[in-house]
């Protein structure tokens, strides 16, 4: 003992009195050395608590399957799309395994992947199951979790039961300044709120980002039974421009009419971004009543609404106004102008045949390029 | 006895499959990706009645084996029902145009699967 003792002495002696250089260089080596271990140990304990849980789960999914197999997939009263009474006997989920918290984890995710793969009246009958088992509280304690991924699963599982949350609970997640758990949080929302999917416009102060809005979009375009509002009331009173500018698009998806009129008010926007998502709205609404504003502004715009505004023209096509395009095609310096000038021209060409004709007939050969470019329905931009 | 090749990357959707079909006299194959199914329907020289396929799926996704079932010259016709959660309107006529015989949105309703595949089998008979 005492020899050991002494070697680990000798050893701290020799650090004590070696060069400053060797001391750095040797407490460096330590910690790198201590943490590399560290690393690996929590590597291996991590990977040898998978390996326990997915060999308890290799046992415990086919019970689950076999039990919902039985009771659900086989039960022939449940193949069509009308509610029938509960069928599942609950006693069968009575076994002492469902009273530990992975088994019960691991029958809601089952139930959720069944759930995700049939619906009607045997969907109704997985819900039932979850409901009546409990399984609603576990996810609900999850939503409570101060942990952020835990609150993304409760969400994602409380949507696919379908189970309706109090806004008191689900709002302030909208708003949440995690992006991911945000984003979940206004998804459950739209699904799970029928009368009022989109009252977290009212309250979000965070941006609805790129990311977000396609997947938003996606959500409200695809989901059945959502009561559509009228979106002009965000892009009026609004205060989010991320909001404004999806309500815009929500407008032009479902060609929302009566919102023209706050659509044109935002012409007058200081927000070049937003005044631009307007006028490229109103062009895809056809408003042929907004053309003349859009032409009396067209100077003093900046180069992005420039272009919307050329654009918008194109998409009216009301043939009123081929004069304004030839100039912007024959005479602007920038090309991406002149581009959706002669874009907007042949859109117009049912107006100005003649004028087409000519410009083939007599531009230059860039010109003559662009104009053949636009003139081929394959190629859109 | 039809031959119906299922193509799902799920776990759980080829056993709701296989219980929905149960009953009737249906021989099920599984396989979990577009390349498996190629080289399943090139072991068996095309030889199923129905294929009922995912689309988004690693290696080779369900358009690409539906455009391959439907562009072949030779042997007898085999009818595709896509049953899929990409429910966008694109989607739906990308299908369509490649020649799917039917378009399911997941979550199905197991009655309206049953019907379909009976009625796309007693068509293509």
């Amino acid at each position: 003992m005492e020899t050991v003792f002494d070697f680990f002495m000798s050893i701290v002696d020799r650090f004590r009195y070696a060069p400053l250089v060797i001391q750095i260089a040797v407490t460096f080596t330590f910690i790198a050395v201590t943490l590399t271990a560290i690393a690996y140990l929590s590597i291996l304990i991590n990977r040898y608590r998978s390996y326990q849980r997915e060999k308890k789960l290799a046992k415990l999914n086919p019970l689950i399957d076999d039990l919902l197999t039985e009771h659900i997939l086989m039960n022939e009263a449940l193949y069509n799309e009308e509610t029938v009474e509960p069928v599942v006997p609950l006693e069968v989920f009575d076994k002492p395994v469902f009273s530990k918290k992975w088994a019960r984890q691991a029958l809601i995710n089952r139930l959720t992947m069944y759930r995700d793969n049939v619906q009607g009246a045997m969907g109704e009958q997985l819900r039932y199951v979850y409901l009546q088992l409990g399984l609603d509280k576990d996810s609900l304690k999850k939503l409570k979790s101060s942990r952020w991924d835990h609150k993304i699963q409760a969400l994602a599982e409380l949507t696919n039961m379908d189970v309706p949350l109090a806004d008191v609970i689900i709002l302030p997640l909208t708003n949440s300044r995690n992006r991911e758990l945000r984003a979940t949080a206004r998804h459950a929302y739209i699904k799970l709120s029928k009368n009022e999917p989109f009252k977290f416009f009212d309250v979000a102060t965070e941006p609805l980002l790129r990311w977000d809005q396609i997947e938003l979009f996606r959500i409200i375009t695809t989901s059945d039974r959502i009561a559509i509002p009228n979106f002009a009331q965000w892009i009026t009173y609004s205060s989010n421009k991320s909001i404004v500018s999806f309500c815009l698009k929500l407008v032009e998806h479902y060609q929302q009419l009566s919102a023209v009129p706050a659509v044109t008010k935002l012409l007058d926007t200081r927000d070049h971004y937003l005044r631009a998502n307007a006028i490229n709205c109103l062009g895809k609404l056809k408003i042929e009543s907004v053309e003349d504003k859009l032409i009396s502004m067209y100077d003093s715009q900046p180069h992005n609404c420039q272009v919307e505004i050329l654009k918008a023209i194109g998409r009216i096509s009301s043939g009123k106004h081929v004069d304004f395009l030839r100039q912007e095609f024959l005479h602007s310096t920038d090309f991406e102008i002149r581009k959706h000038a002669a874009k907007s021209l042949i859109n117009n060409q049912w107006a100005a045949e003649a004028l087409v004709q000519e410009l083939v007939e007599t531009a230059t050969r860039e010109n003559k390029l662009i104009l053949k470019h636009c003139m081929n329905p394959l190629i859109k931009f | 006895m039809y031959r119906i090749l299922v193509i799902e990357d799920d776990e759980v959707m080829p056993k709701i499959i296989e219980r929905i079909l149960h009953k009737e006299a249906y021989h099920l194959d599984h396989v979990v990706n577009g390349k498996e199914a190629l080289q399943k329907l090139e072991e068996t020289n095309y030889g199923y009645d129905l294929i009922i396929t995912d689309i988004m799926m690693p290696y080779a996704n369900g358009f690409e084996v539906l455009s391959r079932v439907k562009n072949r010259k030779e042997g007898k016709p085999i009818a595709v029902i896509i049953v899929s959660n990409a429910g966008n309107e694109d989607m739906i006529l990308e299908g369509f145009k490649l020649g799917a015989d039917d378009f399911l949105k997941k979550p199905v309703i197991p009655g309206e699967l049953l019907i379909r595949v009976k009625r796309l089998l007693m068509r293509y008979q």
